[in-house]
């Protein structure tokens, strides 16, 4: 809440900065439109908490254009934004869209082409915003034209979160040389990722530590599980898009897909074997409690999303772990690197949203005067500073950033520097549907119910199935 | 006559059109959806006819769709059996009177006013592994590990405590009004007749409290049937299968995986699988009231 504070302090002088450059240009724009209401739906995020409570209220205050954002559950968002755009019912003038579903609204035509939108209407054009400011993460709201259906106002990194500290301790150290025989360092191997997550439990154990040796976002009936496991783990070790043959859309090995195959199940069993060493709230952890156990001390290690990994590096009031945080890319299987390099495979997932504007709203224009004020350069840094996301490429050069990029140990810089070995969703317009086939095999594994292999055989038939039911198999 | 009636049917119009437009028509609709193949994801989104049992068919056959009915089933035996026992003590204890009384019918009927949302976080902020309380308690004093997020078995009972938790006060109130309602007659000649407590609470207060009874029984089981909402924020339906009871079950094929027309049959055999369990139910409970008679 402090960040948020301070973000909307800097955020009037940038808005009285603003006042003599594109002010008075939104404020004529959105004269006609004074006194509408926009109503959004997207993730409680921190950077959905920084738009509604600061950008908002300087739209609000420019052009008496009120908007109400309803930052929500992950659960909730995409069932009250599916339904209205589904109904047509014009509940929501935007709508958060996550990376992973945007092929999917686009697959239903649910939202409004913006680029087309603004080309229709030149008065609604705003100076100062151009869409070359955006980093590529804007590539993926493009349809096949490179016509743009969403304005990206969150992007990060999945990366692996270390405590400094706990590496750092001289007993540590030599603790672990004598047990395992080598240094202890953060994990660049996914057998040093074991080692090191056995160590920690035993080690915090000893010393009388509420903390364990990794994080495990493995919710036995929560999504954040599978997403886990095939945007995260899987990747890592080279296993990419789910498994699925794009070109004959089969994920059994035996039909010419990889789910069930040994890189998907060396993953698995990887992951499964890591809940000894894992907080004993991981079973029922999604991505929001992984980022409260890091931040609470609870874990030596672990793949973070990015949208946390600034606040547990920076904010004292929230985090436990100020300081003693470090950041690193995750651990890969040989060869992994080489293939996200040339852009024949990727380490891990590329996260974020944009709002989009559904066909169904009301105020159409309105609203894209709303998303234009959202892209503009001068909110980026302040933006950044209060979610820890970077949408535009000059964000990263700003001093303020800067300064915070060196309190968090550099995320910033590895975003920006490593952004391209990560990828977003595969290009599935049944993810939903997929993934929910995927669902109760990844809890079954997790839950000991079912082996590895198994829970991945059956896996990949349950999403064959799916794949042939929705008529994508030839 | 005729006037009278067609006044009445012109104050009740208002009523059965609500009744029509919110129950009637987009029953219709599921029932009409229901008989075709109809997925947004799909390659063709439109509705797929390919018989009407299609998805019927489909449904008798799919082993995850049946296993919730049962898991539905035996979650609300079991519920049903435990409230209604809790209830009944609470209810008859409630009728003497004790110090504290008030203050006791009033803190025992606080769950009843708390939204299903609500109950379900509470007991996950009580009960999650390594935050909640009550995992720490039992593994401190009883050496018991509570992990539902691992154990299958611990997951349906924890959510078994929590319906129990949440509307046996129902069950109480509404056992508690019936109760004191009752004819004090036959309980003066059972007694003058030289019937001990059993006997009475068997031959006479069972008996007479078969209308209140059938109408708690029928109200809990209806509600036990479409539990969702403590178990979605609970569970999640999790560990694998372990609570995914029929109505998370038809939520998530329809929401999540965006089956539409499958999960419009499902509704519809779910439904009809209630009523029928309602009509043996009612018909096993009337029967036995009349041989009482």
């Amino acid at each position: 809440m402090r960040k948020i504070l301070f973000a909307l302090v800097a955020s009037i002088f940038s808005f009285s900065a603003m006042a003599g450059g594109h002010a008075d240009w939104f404020k004529e724009a959105g004269a006609p439109y004074k006194g509408t209401v926009l109503q959004g739906v997207a993730e409680n995020t921190p950077p959905g908490q920084f738009a509604g409570e600061v950008l908002a209220k300087e739209f609000e205050k420019l052009t008496g254009i009120k908007v109400q954002l309803e930052n929500t559950s992950w659960d909730q968002m995409y069932d009250k934004a599916i339904k209205d755009m589904e109904a047509n019912s014009g509940i929501y003038d935007f709508v958060y869209i996550e990376q992973d579903i945007v092929y999917d609204y686009l697959n239903r035509d649910f939202l409004v082409n913006i680029t087309k939108g603004l080309a229709d209407n030149p008065d609604l054009q705003a100076p100062g915003v151009s869409l070359d400011d955006f980093t590529t993460f804007i590539d993926y709201f493009k349809d096949g034209s490179g016509d743009v259906f969403g304005v990206p106002m969150e992007a990060f990194i999945k990366v692996y979160l270390y405590r400094k500290d706990l590496f750092e301790r001289a007993d540590a150290k030599a603790q672990f040389r004598s047990q395992y025989g080598y240094g202890l360092t953060p994990a660049t191997s996914f057998d040093q990722y074991r080692d090191n997550a056995e160590f920690f439990t035993h080690f915090c154990a000893e010393q009388g530590m509420e903390c364990w040796g990794t994080t495990v976002q493995g919710h036995t009936g929560h999504p954040a599980s599978t997403y886990e496991f095939l945007e995260s783990i899987a990747p890592s070790f080279g296993l990419y898009n789910w498994g699925v043959n794009m070109d004959t859309y089969q994920s059994c090995v035996e039909n010419g897909g990889q789910l069930n195959g040994g890189r998907a199940k060396a993953a698995l069993n990887f992951w499964t074997q890591l809940l000894p060493f894992a907080p004993p709230e991981a079973l029922q952890s999604t991505w929001s409690e992984v980022g409260s156990s890091f931040a609470a001390g609870r874990a030596a290690q672990g793949w973070v999303y990015g949208e946390n990994a600034a606040w547990i590096a920076t904010d004292a009031e929230k985090s436990a772990v100020v300081g003693n945080v470090g950041v690193m890319l995750p651990p890969t299987a040989p060869g992994v690197m080489t293939q996200a390099a040339s852009g024949n495979g990727y380490i891990g997932y590329y996260d974020g949203g944009a709002y989009g504007i559904p066909h169904s709203s009301k105020n159409k224009e309105a609203t894209m005067l709303w998303l234009q004020y959202v892209a503009l350069n001068e909110h980026q840094a302040d933006w950044a500073i209060a979610g820890g996301r970077i949408t535009h490429k000059d964000t990263y050069a700003d001093p303020k950033v800067m300064a915070v990029d060196e309190q968090a140990d550099g995320y910033f810089t590895l975003m920006r520097d490593t952004g391209y070995l990560y990828a977003g969703a595969p290009p599935y317009p049944f993810h939903g549907a997929g993934r929910g086939a995927i669902d109760p095999f990844i809890y079954s594994a997790l839950a000991g119910e079912m082996t590895p292999e198994e829970a991945l055989d059956g896996a990949c038939q349950a999403l064959d199935t799916v794949m042939a039911d929705l008529g994508y198999q030839n | 006559m005729l006037s009278k009636n067609k006044t009445g049917w012109l104050l009740l119009s208002p009523t059965i059109l609500i009744l029509v437009l919110a129950g009637l028509v987009p029953f219709i609709y599921v029932l009409y959806v229901g008989f075709f193949q109809w997925n947004p994801l799909a390659v063709d989104p439109s509705l797929q006819f390919e018989g009407f049992a299609s998805n019927y068919r489909r449904l008798i056959f799919d082993e995850v769709f049946l296993e919730s009915i049962w898991r539905s089933i035996k979650f609300s035996v079991v519920t049903l059996t435990i409230e209604l026992s809790l209830g009944f003590i609470l209810a008859l204890s409630l009728l003497s009177s004790f110090p504290l009384k008030s203050f006791f019918r009033s803190v025992h009927t606080l769950p009843l006013v708390i939204a299903p949302i609500v109950v379900g976080s509470i007991f996950k902020l009580f009960t999650v592994q390594g935050l909640g309380p009550l995992p720490h308690i039992l593994k401190d004093y009883f050496g018991y590990t509570l992990n539902y997020g691992l154990n299958a078995d611990q997951a349906f009972w924890m959510i078994v405590i929590m319906d129990v938790w949440h509307w046996t006060p129902f069950v109480t109130l509404t056992l508690l009004a019936g109760l004191s309602a009752l004819p004090q007659d036959p309980y003066e000649s059972a007694k003058i007749d030289g019937a001990n407590n059993f006997q009475i609470f068997t031959y006479i207060t069972i008996p007479m409290m078969v209308p209140v009874l059938i109408v708690v029984i029928f109200i809990r089981l209806m509600d036990s049937l479409k539990i969702v909402d403590e178990v979605w924020m609970l569970t999640g339906g999790g560990p694998g299968y372990a609570t995914r009871f029929t109505g998370i079950h038809i939520w998530k094929e329809v929401f999540e995986k965006r089956y539409y027309g499958l999960g419009s049959a499902m509704s519809i055999l779910y439904l009809y699988i209630t009523i029928v369990i309602c009509w043996v139910l009612y018909s096993v409970m009337v029967a036995r009231g009349k041989n009482e008679d």
